[in-house]
């Protein structure tokens, strides 16, 4: 049993953070992949052993108070995301990387469409076409994000 | 290659609360959050808490940005001075029409005086520099370095040396929240410089503004100043807020609507002025004896002429 590798967790996750954060030009920023997500899902796919829902639920607190959103849409939006992959652990560990990129759509798609209910309900209007943007770009990002994070973790605990 | 490695299980026996009821707790605590922001007021304290505790987060990812901006630190020579004398001539320039305007505004006060009306030509303002810009696409929102501690309220206008930029919606101790005129959310009373048309300049999102709602035979244009209007007390009249670049009217409608680009340099700068504009708020069951009071004296009006102070010329 290798040890759970609480320091690369949270600097990993940290680093989303900081992705999430960093001034992109106005052209590309609506298309910003959802790194947070990114690395959450990540980590429950990876070591169940890991406090990822807490982590969750911190970050998107964080999240919303840096984006002064409403206080919880984001991090409802991560706890929902973390708790369907960690569910669905089980059916991930058989898929190849590809096939894993395209299971992970809906779970983007679904989390763009919970952040435009809650942005809606809060009468916050946005371009409806921007809104789709991140799910594209995070799908994109998914096999670059997984080999990267993924051969680190091997190499640490081999 | 499969996604997991093989010696990351499930623990067998599984300790502490599952799965489902600790996402259970937590989401109930988000909804919680909401629920109580969506009341209206939102939850003031501990977000000023986090966003203080926060700071080195912000800092840390505007450092991209302050490290593209050193190369201006090591600009030449020859253009800083021709920056210079171009500045200078500005200034002259400026400085010849700033006399005019003084003499502009002593006629304006006589007049304004004759008129009895008292209106305020200057107003208090502070500058402030924009420490951050909202990196979320579908929100317009700017912080700034002032906030409780310089005086700074909520709904206080912020303005550029263009044009109107928006309003705080949120103070910290130290920093504050502004709304720029293009988000969504915002709207701003405004009127035609043109006509005198008043209309509300709601934000686009995309870094325009439009009027909706404009009756179908208003006097507008292209190319119209759109500039604030008091009405509402928030933001000082007269700032140039916009100038209409198209105008909609879909034959039959009972409306126009019109667009139109921002006066102020939205996204541009890294300076903004907070101007301290707002009328003390009146107490409603005041303004309600004020008015009564007005409605008696009415019927007897004493002919207050503008008592010819001034000498006439």
């Amino acid at each position: 049993m290798t040890k759970t590798p609480h320091a690369s967790f949270w600097s990993s996750l940290l680093l989303a953070l900081f992705l999430q954060l960093v001034q992109l030009p106005d052209a590309i920023a609506a298309a910003r992949p959802l790194w947070l997500p990114l690395m959450l899902v990540f980590w429950a796919l990876a070591d169940p052993r890991l406090p990822t829902l807490l982590a969750a639920f911190m970050l998107g607190i964080v999240l919303d108070v840096l984006l002064n959103t409403l206080m919880g849409q984001h991090a409802a939006g991560f706890l929902l995301l973390v708790y369907f992959v960690s569910r669905l652990r089980g059916v991930f560990v058989l898929f190849p990387l590809w096939q894993s990129t395209l299971a992970l759509i809906p779970a983007w798609t679904g989390y763009c469409l919970l952040m435009a209910v809650i942005d809606n309900l809060a009468l916050h209007r946005a371009d409806p076409w921007l809104r789709w943007l991140p799910a594209l770009s995070t799908t994109l990002f998914w096999p670059l994000v997984f080999t990267v994070m993924d051969s680190r973790r091997r190499r640490r605990s081999e | 290659m499969n996604t997991l490695s093989a010696s990351h299980h499930q623990p067998l026996f599984p300790r502490g609360p599952g799965l489902g009821l600790k996402t259970l707790v937590l989401l109930a605590a988000c909804a919680g959050l909401m629920a109580a922001e969506l009341d209206g007021e939102r939850i003031k304290s501990p977000r000023e808490w986090l966003a203080l505790a926060l700071t080195p987060v912000v800092w840390l990812t505007e450092l991209p940005t302050r490290v593209g901006g050193l190369a201006e630190h090591f600009d030449s020579r020859e253009r800083l001075l021709r920056e210079n004398a171009t500045l200078r001539n500005q200034q002259l320039q400026l400085e010849a029409q700033l006399r005019t305007y003084a003499a502009l505004e002593t006629e304006n006060r006589r007049i304004r005086s004759l008129l009895d009306a008292s209106a305020r030509l200057t107003d208090r303002v502070a500058v402030a520099d924009i420490i951050a810009a909202n990196q979320d696409p579908y929100r317009q929102q700017i912080t700034l370095n002032k906030g409780e501690r310089d005086g700074v309220y909520r709904g206080q206008a912020i303005v550029d040396a263009t044009g109107v930029l928006g309003q705080i919606v949120q103070v910290h101790p130290t920093t504050s929240v502004g709304l720029l005129v293009t988000d969504p959310d915002h709207g701003i009373p405004v009127e035609i410089n043109r006509t005198g048309l008043q209309a509300i300049a709601l934000g686009r999102g995309g870094g325009g503004l439009r009027l909706p709602f404009l009756p179908a035979n208003a006097e507008i244009q292209i190319g119209d100043l759109i500039v604030s209007s008091s009405l509402g007390g928030r933001f000082p009249a007269g700032y140039p807020v916009a100038r209409v670049e198209s105008v909609q009217h879909t034959p039959g409608g009972h409306f126009k609507e019109a667009f139109a680009v921002p006066a102020a340099k939205v996204g541009q700068g890294r300076q903004a002025l907070l101007v301290w504009s707002e009328r003390a708020p009146i107490d409603p069951a005041q303004a309600g004896e004020a008015s009564a009071a007005e409605q008696q004296q009415a019927p007897a009006p004493p002919p207050a002429s503008p008592a010819p102070t001034a000498p006439g010329p």
